[in-house]
């Protein structure tokens, strides 16, 4: 339509989610056609995957998703120690729902303060990087680095935890509850707050089921589904959890299941320094030199929970020391597909409000 | 006794006329003076208070505490080069900034200061109808604005102006309504409630306290008008870019940011002189201007504490907002008032 | 499974509610960490520096296949070490580092290691570092 004005929400305007870029048509104040154009963050994540050895990919999954690094190699891991016929220690095992758990708290404090400033409460952002920060203290009291973490591999985890992480995460968990009551509070106790997202961007079960969407925005609209429990890896069988679920759908349901999970990650991190056994944190298997002379035969898929949704790795080994393929199914480009559906004949406002609420982190979309 | 006599009784010694004369010029380098440092003391305490909300220190590297950081900003807006857009249409985007500026300073030439030790009154402006032109003064900023975002040929600048034109519409017809209330009590207690200095001084009792519902309202019409956040439609950053001073760069820039922040201190200024009080308490004849500057900069902080804790809102809510709530409420306060005219104060 | 429910509020009174709680922060004190003056806490696991031992370096080229991003490169550089009959030493290219620590994992002799040593600011023409280099701290590279 002529009549319509073509707006960019582009890389380079503030308004937009790391580089995603938005051409907008709008009539007036209201969004007609929304295309989401993606690929600024395109680093061939998976074709450098082809091109090295299985433990080397470690650090481009870390920057797939680089909120959640842990999610991430959780994920590789499961696809590759299936794929290897690696077995995983108990201990390393517990270690590796611990961290997963925690940057599961740290990737949605990162879109609890992300969804404020969009919606232009300024403040909030401010207390969740200050929870936050704890967490990436703790990441770098177990592996060394803040954000790309490199701490899990094939067959354990690179480094055991230490007492004093330990005494961290003890610390931060009897704490952190209060606080996000706090942070909560700021947001739903707000009347225009609740009248940015009430209501606003319904997903219907049926549009989520045939979007593909999964991960809280998919709980959002009513369906119980979560891979911890429908098909538990690691060990997410032995530790006791909620899903949260709302049948509303709209934006205030996506915030409120992701509070919810933040509240259930910390009863698992409960439970798992509770449980931690003891014994070897290392697979003697893929230690050391060998840990690059490992060879896997066959293909194998492997899906786990990340904080944005199902995340599924795909690898075809042939035989040599390379992956011969490397698949990633990325939850966050299934969720952004359903944004057009959503922001249609809404407000520039509610276009802005919907994108925040679907938890954007490009560089998993790109790759 | 108020301030250019004490000027003129200074140069008295160089004739009636030159005395007059110098004391006129002086009284407004005075004033700008004190508007400057008031918009800078502004922007400082702005962001030295939102540092220490979100638990940060803010300004510290530029003078002590950071003082001389405001400074430096000025420098560097005045130094950086202004990219102005090609197609614009270039008086009106030109004279856009001016106007708003020219605006607020009009603003704060028309409200009264009250007295200050020995020097007597601050005001500066003695009419009869000193309430009208204030208001006629803080409506030339919305043109500003509104020429600001048409002129600078730009998506974003012309949705913000347009944005900008709805809020305008919807909130100062409430206000001024509320203004009328005020006005009404002030007739039964003097012959000149026009007079923005009489309607202060002849309040026995703040009117907030008699009129809540009109302070409510006449409170929300000045957030909006100073546009921050819950009411920041016009320049939302994380929708439309800057809204109407998205094409503004340079000192142009400046001004748009000055005239925020010096709305929100006129803004303040007006509230707690219409409603609170102002300049009134005990000893007002010698400390009536700290009392006023005491309890704008209380309103300050408070409209402060509004923008870094509240969402935005959305426009057709603003709308509906100002017609079907703030509307009726500010009738009802009309209605009281004059009840509260007719049986109380006369 | 739970359903999460929208929690009860009073209008107007819940943002005030919200406005207080933001305003108590106002007498807390600030988390911001002065860089250059005060230290942020660093435990001992966070490593940035990679160093190399020369003498005990075997000349194995395992730090060079495992780097992801092929920041280390061997190098030929003469000297008399009878473990390393090849003479080969890594020299590394810190632009391209990522800290990810797989030569550390991966040396059989420990010959490389990182260190606590964090300030190390270089420009773009110093990126290589040689295996002498690689021996010294940065004050001392530096010079």
């Amino acid at each position: 339509m002529a009549e319509w004005t073509e707006v960019n929400f582009g890389p380079q305007h503030p308004s937009m989610h790391g580089v995603l870029r938005l051409r907008v048509k709008l009539d007036g104040e209201i969004v007609k056609e929304v295309e989401p154009i993606i690929g600024y963050l395109h680093r061939n994540a998976e074709k450098i995957g082809e091109l090295q050895f299985y433990c080397d990919n470690m650090i481009y999954f870390d920057r797939m998703d680089y909120v959640a690094a842990m999610n991430m190699e959780v994920g590789y891991l499961e696809a590759a120690e299936k794929l290897l016929d690696i077995e995983v220690p108990e201990r390393a095992q517990w270690i590796r729902v611990m961290m997963a758990e925690l940057n599961r708290i740290a990737s949605h404090l990162v879109w609890l303060g992300a969804f404020g400033l969009d919606l232009g409460m300024l403040t909030p952002f401010f207390y969740c990087f200050k929870e936050r920060e704890k967490i990436l203290k703790i990441f770098t009291e177990v592996s060394g680095s803040r954000q790309q973490l490199n701490y899990m591999s094939i067959g354990g985890v690179y480094q055991d935890v230490t007492d004093e992480a330990l005494d961290h995460i003890r610390t931060f968990i009897k704490e952190f509850p209060k606080e996000l009551n706090k942070i909560e509070s700021l947001f739903v106790k707000n009347d225009v707050f609740i009248s940015r997202t009430k209501g606003i961007g319904v997903l219907s079960k049926e549009m989520a089921i045939d979007y593909g969407v999964t991960g809280p925005m998919l709980r959002a609209s009513g369906v119980e589904y979560d891979v911890r429990k429908a098909q538990p890896y690691l060990v997410y069988d032995k530790v006791n959890f909620d899903i949260p679920v709302s049948f509303k759908g709209d934006n205030l349901a996506r915030f409120l299941v992701r509070v919810e999970e933040m509240r259930q990650s910390i009863k698992i991190i409960d439970q798992t320094v509770q449980k931690l056994p003891a014994g070897p944190y290392f697979n003697q298997k893929a230690k050391k030199p060998l840990m690059i002379r490992l060879r896997g035969q066959g293909e194998v898929y492997a899906r786990t929970e990340s904080p944005k949704g199902e995340f599924g790795v795909y690898l075809i080994g042939d035989g040599s020391l390379r992956p011969y393929r490397v698949r990633v199914r990325s939850p966050t480009f299934k969720n952004l597909s359903v944004l057009p559906a959503l922001a249609k004949d809404q407000m520039i406002a509610d276009l802005i409000s919907i994108g925040g609420s679907i938890d954007l982190v490009f560089g998993e979309v790109d790759r | 006794m108020n301030i250019l006599t004490r000027l003129q009784l200074f140069f008295q010694i160089t004739g009636h006329y030159a005395s007059y004369f110098l004391a006129y010029i002086f009284e407004t380098i005075f004033f700008l003076i004190f508007v400057v440092i008031a918009l800078i003391a502004m922007i400082y305490i702005f962001r030295k208070y939102m540092a220490r909300l979100q638990l940060r220190i803010g300004p510290n590297r530029v003078g002590k505490f950071g003082l001389l950081q405001l400074i430096a900003d000025a420098l560097k807006l005045v130094g950086k080069e202004s990219i102005i857009p090609k197609l614009r249409d270039d008086f009106a985007y030109k004279a856009a900034p001016y106007i708003v500026f020219i605006g607020l300073v009009v603003g704060f030439v028309l409200i009264p200061y009250g007295s200050f030790y020995w020097i007597g009154s601050l005001t500066i402006t003695h009419s009869n109808v000193s309430l009208i032109l204030f208001f006629g003064a803080i409506a030339m900023m919305p043109i500003g604005e509104v020429l600001a975002g048409i002129s600078s040929h730009n998506k974003y600048a012309v949705i913000g102006a347009f944005r900008g034109i709805a809020k305008d519409v919807s909130f100062e017809v409430p206000m001024m309504i509320s203004a009328v209330a005020l006005v009404m009590m002030d007739s039964a207690l003097s012959r000149t409630p026009l007079n923005f200095e009489t309607l202060v001084s002849t309040q026995f009792i703040p009117f907030g306290i008699l009129q809540p519902l009109g302070l409510f309202v006449f409170m929300v019409a000045m957030i909006a008008r100073s546009s921050y956040t819950p009411f920041d439609l016009a320049e939302s950053d994380s929708e439309i870019v800057s809204g109407y001073s998205t094409e503004y760069s340079g000192m142009r820039f400046g001004l748009f940011y000055m005239g925020m922040f010096g709305s929100i201190f006129l803004g303040s200024l007006v509230v707690s002189l219409l409603y609170l009080g102002g300049f009134n308490g005990p000893y007002s004849s010698y400390a009536g201007f700290v009392y006023l500057l005491i309890k704008g900069l209380i309103l300050v902080l408070i409209s402060f504490l509004i923008w870094l804790s509240m969402p935005r809102i959305r426009v057709d809510r603003f709308i509906n907002f100002g017609w079907k709530i703030l509307l009726p409420i500010s009738i009802i306060n009309l209605i009281w008032a004059g009840f509260l005219t007719l049986g109380v104060i006369s | 499974m739970i359903e999460v429910k929208e929690p009860k509020r009073i209008p107007l009174i819940g943002s005030l509610q919200g406005m207080y709680t933001v305003f108590k922060h106002l007498f807390k004190k600030p988390i911001t960490v002065q860089y250059p003056e005060e230290k942020a806490y660093t435990p001992a696991r966070f490593k940035f520096r990679i160093f190399l031992s020369m003498d005990d370096c075997v000349g194995c080229t395992l730090c060079e296949q495992v780097c992801p991003n092929l920041s280390i490169r061997m190098i030929v550089v003469e000297r008399n070490n009878p473990h390393n009959k090849r003479n080969l030493y890594p020299q590394v290219n810190f632009g391209t580092c990522t800290v990810c620590r797989n030569c550390e994992e991966i040396c059989p002799t420990e010959a490389i290691y990182l260190t606590h040593e964090l300030e190390t600011a270089r420009t773009r023409n110093n990126f290589f570092y040689s295996p002498e280099e690689l021996q010294k701290t940065e004050s001392e590279v530096k010079k």
